[in-house]
């Protein structure tokens, strides 16, 4: 027998993660669908002697063609006809949450609901008849409760149920006047049979009347399209007379009726008490006391997550320091004992001895998201955050930012509208990440020795000005256009479980690892062939065998380039290593310097210091230029993956001569003025 | 009257929604339908965005939509 499809769909924050996890426990991967760039979750689960394939549907609010989410959830019913749809339904927001599962009814497919979360409900007094519920809406509706794991048993015999009696009850009809529009449509649509199997007409109707843009480019495959078309404004022109607004706007209002009628004849409401949510909102988003707390939240976490993770980053480093001394006792000099300690230890444990950070920052920021204090964030940042072009949710994506871009722009994909994410997309990785951070650190430390701490501060302070600046001017040139709707929910405060916020920190760091595992360590070998090879004579003195190298080679062809910044060849190659990870600027300096320099245990920064080539404005300048200069290619690889190829070139380009141009300007003016040379 | 003119704590009636398509659609779809019973819970700083209840969940919308959303205000009881 083959496996049964499952799709569970849901709003956001409806539970539907939680009861996925339940369902499928660890047998789940992440999956990509043809053409879409954001993860489809699957799992797999046995039901009484079933195999079931359940799909992670992203959360939504609706079905519309406005955003990526949305396009996603209903392409994957459409395009892969799965046997079933099990819609969550957050008990405590009920109207809402049926909107969404209307409109997967509407596709034709057969559904059960589970109403879920249905303990808040009750403890908030709300009182749900689901049997008469289940009769309005003809469909099998089972109470569950997420992360106590109740009723999951009862909601996988009703899936199965379903399943295995197909020619379930067609959905709810709507107002008579909608429906004879849509009577008459779905005529016309119905006369070209290939069409009408690929789309359900009813749908396909429904999605015309409001206008949809997707499904009319679908359209244009129908055999009389014109015919359609012609029905179709008549049928909107019928509607809007009658009802006076947009014909969109009136199927939103059609489902909301038959959902307000329903919810009349279902729900009892006594609501006394204030929610805990709001007493805890009153003072935390209170109209003045909301900035302050915010920042001092943001404040707090980056305190804790260097204090905190100064000493794992210290353990691990000394257990590199090992492994390398190790090595080095262990196998006999020679390429093989350079290429494992210089060039593989080396780079990839410089990488890894920041994991701590990150993984400690991504830490607080998936229990704040978790806990529903983030969107609070982004309710009292928006009005700053909308100055310079960006969106309230904006923000998520640019604190992550601070740990590592990679997950930070993936992170962008919960803004609805494309002109949102472009910006912060493009925008995140002026974030000063944890890369650039030991950088900035041996520069500061080096040239910078009483302030350093500030000194690090103004590149991170920089970096956020660049953010906000590049943003706006995005917003006024390439990315122009109405604002987008900052229509976001606030969800009721929810303590996190550790599980679950272990996952989210799993999710995220699981990217950084892969490009530890991945980028990094192929980049940390061709980093290390290139100073090494093509070989001189062993008796050559170092200085000379690096000349020949492909490095020496390479950083004296761009010489040029970097010179009127204050760079020579050496910090030349840095930067190009740096694309491949900005960790491996650290890392080749000190192979550069240890090569030309030929004493082993030289410590990098008395190298630095002693380098005629450095002072103090210079190293404020490479800092700089590692800051703004396009990120690694690991980032890279994702801002294509995210936005398309074009936007990446144009990102890359616009980051390499902004970085050019500022670094230019202020080693220039640092000259003339005669500051820190 | 529309949702900015509501002062904190104002209970009203949705009436209609006048914005742009997408903004107006996506505002209908979580609720602002002609109907709908919603409360102004906060204001952010400088009054913008505004904090929304509507079908019993709490929403963030800026001034500029909220001055599309067109209401009558409800005498409290």
């Amino acid at each position: 027998m083959t496996p049964l499809r499952i799709a569970l769909a849901g709003n956001p924050n409806s539970g539907k993660t939680t009861l996925f996890n339940r369902l499928t426990g660890s047998h789940q991967k992440v999956g990509n669908y043809a053409g879409v760039t954001v993860d489809t979750k699957e799992g797999q689960l046995v039901h009484r002697g079933r195999d079931i394939i359940l799909y992670d549907l992203p959360g939504t609010y609706s079905l519309t063609a406005y955003s990526l989410d949305e396009i996603i959830a209903r392409d994957f019913v459409l395009d892969e006809k799965p046997d079933l749809v099990i819609n969550v339904l957050d008990a405590t927001n009920l109207e809402r949450n049926l909107f969404l599962g209307l409109q997967f009814q509407e596709l034709g497919i057969p559904m059960v609901a589970a109403l879920n979360i249905i303990d808040q409900a009750e403890a908030m007094g709300l009182r749900i008849d689901h049997k008469q519920l289940s009769r309005l809406f003809r469909i099998p509706i089972v109470r569950t409760v997420g992360p106590k794991g109740l009723g999951l048993e009862e909601l996988l015999d009703a899936a199965l149920e379903t399943a295995d009696n197909p020619g379930s009850a067609p959905a709810p009809l709507y107002g008579a006047e909608l429906e004879a529009a849509l009577g008459k449509i779905v005529a016309v649509l119905n006369t070209d049979e290939a069409f009408s199997s690929n789309f359900p007409s009813r749908w396909m109707a429904l999605k015309l009347l409001e206008k949809d843009t997707d499904a009319r480019k679908k359209l244009e495959s129908h055999q009389n399209e014109t015919q359609v078309m012609r029905v179709l404004s008549e049928g909107i022109a019928a509607l809007e007379r009658s009802g006076g607004r947009d014909s969109e706007i009136l199927v939103s209002e059609a489902r909301y009726g038959l959902i307000h009628g329903a919810a009349k004849e279902t729900v009892l409401r006594d609501r006394t008490a204030v929610p805990l949510t709001e007493r805890i909102d009153a003072v935390l988003i209170n109209r003045f006391l909301g900035l302050p707390i915010f920042l001092a939240v943001l404040w707090a976490i980056f305190q804790a997550t260097f204090t905190l993770g100064a000493y794992p980053q210290e353990w691990l480093d000394s257990l590199f320091k090992a492994l390398g001394d190790g090595a080095r006792s262990f196998i006999a000099p020679g390429l093989l004992q350079s290429l494992l300690v210089d060039g593989i230890l080396g780079g990839v444990g410089s990488v890894l001895s920041f994991i701590p950070l990150v993984i400690l920052l991504f830490l607080f920021i998936s229990f704040l998201e978790d806990t529903g204090y983030m969107s609070r964030a982004a309710f009292v940042m928006d009005k700053f955050l909308h100055i310079f072009g960006l969106h309230g949710q904006s923000f998520l994506p640019m604190m992550l930012g601070f740990g590592c871009s990679v997950p930070a722009i993936m992170a962008a994909r919960t803004l609805k509208s494309t002109k949102d994410r472009i910006v912060t997309v493009l925008v995140t990785p002026f974030m000063s990440c944890g890369a650039k951070l030991p950088v900035e650190v041996l520069l500061a430390g080096t040239f910078f020795s009483v302030n350093s701490g500030a000194v690090v501060l103004s590149i991170y302070l920089i970096g956020v000005l660049l953010a906000l600046g590049s943003s706006w001017v995005f917003r006024k040139t390439v990315l122009k256009g109405e604002t987008t709707p900052f229509v976001m929910e606030l969800p009721p405060y929810r303590l996190p479980t550790l599980k679950a916020v272990a996952w989210h920190v799993w999710e995220k760091s699981f990217q950084y690892f892969k490009k530890a595992g991945t980028v990094i360590l192929a980049a940390s070998i061709l980093l290390w062939a290139i100073v090494t090879f093509p070989q001189s004579p062993p008796d050559t003195p170092p200085e000379e065998a690096m000349g020949h190298s492909l490095a020496g080679w390479t950083g004296r062809a761009l010489e040029p380039l970097v010179k009127p910044l204050g760079f020579d060849w050496k910090v030349a190659i840095a930067t190009v290593t740096g694309f491949a990870a900005k960790e491996t600027v650290v890392s080749t300096l000190g192979v550069l310097y240890k090569v030309s320099g030929g004493e082993d245990d030289q410590p990098l920064r008395e190298a630095l210091r002693s380098d005629p080539v450095f002072n103090p404005l210079v190293a404020y300048t490479f800092m700089l230029f590692t800051l703004i200069l396009a990120p690694c290619f690991a980032a890279q690889a994702t801002i294509r993956a995210e936005l398309g190829t074009r936007w990446l070139v144009f990102y890359v380009i616009f980051s390499v001569v902004l970085s050019w141009s500022l670094c230019f300007g202020v080693y220039q003016l640092g000259s003339v003025l005669r500051i820190g040379v | 009257m529309t949702i900015v003119d509501l002062r904190k704590g104002d209970r009203f009636v949705v009436t209609g929604v006048e914005l742009t398509r997408e903004t107006g659609k996506r505002l209908a779809d979580m609720g602002f339908t002609r109907g709908t019973e919603g409360q102004v819970i906060r204001k952010a700083l400088f009054g913008d965005p505004l904090q929304v209840s509507i079908l019993g969940y709490q929403v963030t919308i800026r001034k500029s939509e909220a001055a599309g959303v067109t209401v009558e205000p409800l005498v409290s009881a």
